[in-house]
């Protein structure tokens, strides 16, 4: 497996307060992995180190061969990490405005390119190309999310919790379009969720608690270990 | 006596919508409070001052030439200090000290080289004629400032909606983190809105000799809190909204100068109040949908 990203002894938090411990993790080239944690677990943080949106106090993340440690987080991006945040999309600009965002730093022709092929898979989001982001329903915002951050034709697509807030209807479409997407093109997932809906297509799992990696390996090294299986499926190891 | 009152107070809520429309900017995309704001207005103002009476210039040029000058020195103050006080705990705490540290910086420096004697522009420095609107008469320095007004807030629409910068502006007042991780350089972003912010500022302050009298160093604290109003009534961190807010500020102040004048200082104050108290998103302030 070529790797796309690698971020090695990670150690972060807020202030003073330490929330990730050496945490370390890899996505191959056109691989999905999936980071499950239960809230607080440190998920989010780890995404925001990986995006450089809060600074990391010690650790190394190499992407495509670059080291992006010093890199702000607009250069990250342009470096092919895009990333869809719980909330995936900017309130108060409209529908396309906020496609048009998500392809920011393409040139203008690329820009209109992207913003069709993004219409020709949402066609809901054409119909309210200009109502604002604030104003779609929870599935729709999500669906907007992953469009803006498809703009950008990224290597790697890093998304905290795409299930948030949306029904069990809305999940697996969500999921099969990421399925569709990432089977079209090479791009690489990196999912951070605590709905283990998410497992199916994931090629790889890591299971993060109280700021540490505690596991990882594939689904069906998952779904043997018992420690996993009771925090995450209520089941009893057998 | 009605009809006069409306339309002054329109034409005064004009040049108060750029009074405060550069300090809602500023706020909007840094979450900053600028509180040197009416300092450089009142820079902008001594500047437009000089022009005149040492070369003849127009205070509508200084108006360009002000303007020039603030987005430079935004952006160098910008890259100076805003990146240090990012970084610290509590940003929002230093950057109003900050700010009120170049406020009395500024003020002080004025002192020392434009002293405390009130200066003004003559009004015909924007031309000698008398506008009739709605059967009444205007000072043509009047109709010119708020026209100036106009085209400042409408280029200021123009920044925001239809050019690359103003969605990356628009998007980095929206969240700073989303904007970042869509490639924007928030930096960049800010800079430029500090630096158009202050210009913005400026540009009123050339005008400000014709609406608000005589000028002087410590004017500027005195701005910064109509202009804070202002801005709170049309909604904060909305930079559009502060036209709203100007046209009120306007109105009611004029209103108060016409028949109540002795309570006319008050205005931005109970402005404040009220919409503090009864719509303190500001009145263009947008409820978001939760899913």
């Amino acid at each position: 497996m070529d790797t796309l990203l690698e971020a090695t002894a990670i150690n972060t938090g807020y202030g003073q307060l330490q929330v990730l411990w050496d945490n370390e993790i890899i996505v191959g080239k056109s691989e999905r992995v999936v980071l499950l944690g239960a809230n607080g677990a440190g998920k989010t943080t780890l995404l925001k180190a990986i995006m450089g949106l809060i600074p990391l106090w010690s650790g190394s993340i190499v992407f495509d061969g670059d080291h992006l440690e010093k890199k702000r987080t607009d250069e990250r991006f342009q470096s092919g990490v895009s990333y869809m945040s719980e909330m995936g999309v900017i309130a108060g600009l409209t529908v396309e405005e906020n496609l048009l965002i998500g392809g920011y730093y393409l040139n203008k022709q690329a820009q209109k390119q992207q913003l069709e092929k993004m219409y020709e898979q949402f066609p809901d989001l054409k119909q309210k190309r200009k109502n604002a982001g604030g104003s779609l329903s929870g599935g729709q915002r999500k669906m907007l999310g992953v469009a803006k951050a498809l703009m950008s034709q990224p290597k790697l697509l890093v998304m905290d919790e795409p299930s948030a807030g949306l029904s069990p209807l809305f999940v697996k479409e969500v999921i099969d379009f990421l399925i569709k997407s990432t089977e079209e093109s090479n791009l690489s997932l990196l999912i951070a969720e605590q709905n283990v809906k998410f497992l199916e297509i994931a090629d790889r799992v890591y299971v993060l608690d109280g700021g540490r990696i505690t596991f990882s390996g594939t689904v069906l090294e998952l779904v043997a270990n018992d420690a996993v299986k009771r925090a995450y499926f209520g089941l009893e190891g057998s | 006596m009605l009809v006069y009152t409306v339309i002054s107070g329109i034409l005064f809520g004009l040049f108060c919508s750029l009074m405060g429309i550069g300090l809602n900017l500023i706020f909007g995309v840094m979450r900053f409070v600028n509180l040197a704001h009416g300092d450089f207005l009142m820079l902008g103002a001594f500047g437009a001052y000089f022009a005149y009476t040492l070369y003849g210039i127009s205070p509508a040029i200084s108006v360009v030439i002000n303007m020039i000058v603030m987005i430079v020195i935004g952006a160098l103050i910008y890259y100076a200090f805003v990146p240090r006080l990012l970084r610290s705990r509590d940003p929002e705490m230093l950057s109003l000290i900050f700010f009120f540290g170049i406020s009395q910086v500024i003020e002080a420096l004025s002192v020392i080289f434009f002293t405390n004697n009130p200066r003004s522009i003559d009004w015909s420095a924007l031309g000698t004629a008398n506008y009739q609107l709605f059967g009444q008469s205007f000072q043509e320095s009047w109709v010119v400032s708020a026209l100036i007004s106009v085209i400042a807030i409408v280029l200021v629409y123009f920044y925001l909606y239809h050019t690359k910068l103003g969605y990356a502006t628009r998007a980095v007042m929206g969240s700073l983190d989303e904007a970042a991780s869509s490639g924007i350089n928030v930096h960049r972003v800010s800079a430029w809105a500090m630096g158009i912010g202050l210009a913005l500022a400026a540009a009123a302050g050339a005008l400000s000799p014709f609406f608000l009298g005589s000028i002087t160093p410590n004017m500027g604290s005195d701005i910064t809190t109509t202009s804070f109003s202002i801005i709170i009534i049309g909604s904060l961190g909305n930079p559009l909204g502060t036209v709203i807010g100007g046209l009120i500020y306007g109105l009611s102040s004029m209103f108060m100068q016409s028949y109540i004048p002795s309570w006319a200082n008050l205005v931005p104050y109970l402005l404040l109040f009220l919409i503090l108290l009864f719509k303190p998103s500001g009145l263009l302030g947008k409820v978001v949908r939760h899913a």
